[in-house]
């Protein structure tokens, strides 16, 4: 719950219409989605353990309703039923407040965040990536807050590769993605003794999984399997083309970030700014979501949250 | 300047002892001093001196960019950090400890549980399918059986002899707790270069690497 006020509301203003001008030049249409759907809409959309976080209450006939915890779902089965016909590529935004519950005294309290978001429908490969990519770091210069954001990257096939190729049970998967995402060296190295395949080394120095282009080269030296390499080659594809755009400085390639591997098919970003204790967006690929209402398609995009925005922003005005 | 948080009390002079083995020093002033956030010798690292459980709250929130507290204190907070590195230091672990060790096998109804690590508590009776009512404390738990709060309890253990001094003795382990190097997720990636280099020399010196 939070109220803002006169010039703080002013600058939240300005940031949402900062975002929505740059979609626009990128001809992002803009698309407002219901605040209340069927339950089973997020669901679908989201997996039940995310969409559980959601606000849900019944229906007059006793059908589960939900108060929207994203927008992603909706605009994922307007495409596929709705618009089947547009041609595509389809290119939406979207200014809107998701609802979700939140765990007391954590970092990410608010019930309430508004979504600055856009989802590009329908585009394949590293051309769609890096659209969606430079138009996060557009938005982020546009705000002034160049060389104080950091944009992560990552593509989730290189762990599914490798988790794969160890043959793990879905516990084992779990257990080997939560020490990744947490970076538990020591656990990580016991957890891996039982194994003769040694390809998950790659994630062993948490010290070299974050970096730009040299990350890569010494995943390579470790990864052998395939599906890995392939999603290596397609990393290095989108950093080579970053670089050219000379936004190397702003990115950096980020192998342990695996929080959300089931949701996630390629691509997966993070945006940290300066002055804000948890990450203020996040996207990726999800070439499995509109198949789950009928109409299977390639998709990518990200959300930035606007109100850690002006929190990071509202407090740099006032120290200056 | 990276803030780093560190738990008051037991793992205290630990960790600020691995850190001045890994370069990061605090004059004897400093540590003497009574204010809760000191800077370092070097000016490039400013203490702050809180409760063990609100290390993960600090850094969690970015206030902090690391930490060093004790897995016991990471398990019940469940907040969302990263752990580079265990150092190693302050072993202890975290039990279950009944006056009657049959206890557990013996009764068949519910069983009270008193401690102050209730989620750690509930996730593994809740796991095991074994009905027990939590009852909170903050200090002292070895009391509760002997004054009849509790049938058990689930605390940390060091040496065993509270437990012992108190009649008590360890039914069983639920984990083993070391004081561990916590990080906040966004510092990580924009500080990385003087976090990274922090990992790396307390890393060396934990895995007995530094250099004479």
């Amino acid at each position: 719950m939070r109220y803002y006020i006169g010039p703080e509301a002013r600058l939240r203003r300005t940031i949402e219409d900062t975002a929505m001008s740059v979609f626009a030049a990128w001809s992002y249409e803009e698309v407002i989605t219901p605040s209340v759907d069927y339950y089973d809409l997020f669901e679908q959309g989201m997996g039940q353990a995310e969409a559980q976080r959601g606000f849900r209450f019944t229906d007059n006939d006793g059908r589960l309703l939900a108060l929207r915890p994203d927008v992603t779902s909706s605009v994922a089965r307007m495409a596929a039923t709705l618009l089947s016909e547009r041609p595509r590529p389809l290119r939406f935004c979207y200014a809107a407040p998701v609802f979700r519950q939140q765990p007391q005294s954590h970092a990410e309290w608010r019930r309430e965040n508004t979504q600055l978001g856009c989802e590009l429908i329908g585009t394949n490969g590293h051309t769609a990536d890096l659209e969606v990519l430079r138009l996060a770091a557009e938005i982020l210069a546009r705000l002034n807050l160049d060389s104080t954001y950091c944009i992560t990257i990552n593509n989730v096939e290189i762990f599914n590769g490798v988790a794969a190729h160890l043959n793990l049970a879905d516990h084992a998967r779990e257990e080997l993605r939560r020490l990744i995402d947490t970076r538990e060296t020591a656990e990580l190295q016991r957890f891996l003794q039982s194994f003769a395949n040694d390809e998950a080394r790659a994630f062993l120095q948490p010290t070299q999984l974050t970096g730009k282009r040299e990350v890569i080269r010494a995943a390579r030296e470790v990864i052998t399997n395939s599906r890995s390499l392939a999603a290596l080659d397609s990393l290095e594809e989108l950093w080579t083309a970053l670089d050219a755009h000379g936004l190397a400085a702003q990115f950096e390639i980020d192998l342990s970030d695996v929080s959300s591997l089931d949701y996630y098919t390629g691509l997966s970003l993070k945006v940290f700014v300066h002055g804000a204790g948890t990450s203020v967006g996040r996207g990726g690929r999800y070439d499995g979501l509109t198949g789950n209402f009928g109409r299977a398609e390639p998709a990518v995009g990200f959300v930035l949250n606007l109100d850690a925005l002006t929190e990071v922003l509202a407090r740099r005005m006032t120290d200056v | 300047m990276i803030t780093i948080a560190l738990a008051k009390g037991r793992m205290q002079d630990d960790a600020l002892a691995l850190l001045a083995r890994a370069g990061v020093c605090l004059n004897e002033d400093a540590r003497n001093s009574r204010r809760l956030a000191i800077a370092d010798e070097s000016g490039k690292y400013r203490f702050v001196f809180v409760k063990p459980a609100d290390v993960p709250v600090y850094v969690e929130h970015g206030i902090a960019d690391c930490g060093v507290v004790g897995r016991d204190v990471l398990l019940e907070s469940q907040a969302d950090l990263l752990l580079p590195l265990d150092l190693a230091i302050a072993r202890c672990r975290i039990v279950v400890a009944a006056a009657d060790p049959e206890i557990m096998t013996r009764s068949l109804g519910m069983l009270r549980v008193a401690t102050k690590y209730s989620r750690i508590a509930a996730t593994h009776f809740g796991t095991r399918g074994i009905p027990v009512e939590i009852i909170q404390l903050s200090g002292s738990v070895e009391l509760a059986p002997a004054l009849g709060l509790s049938d058990l309890i689930v605390d940390l253990v060091e040496t065993g002899r509270t437990l012992r001094e108190n009649g008590l003795s360890v039914v069983e382990e639920i984990a083993e707790s070391t004081g561990r190097l916590v990080v906040n997720r966004a510092s990580y990636q924009l500080k990385s270069e003087p976090i990274t280099a922090l990992v790396k020399a307390l890393g060396a010196v934990v895995n007995g690497e530094e250099r004479a």
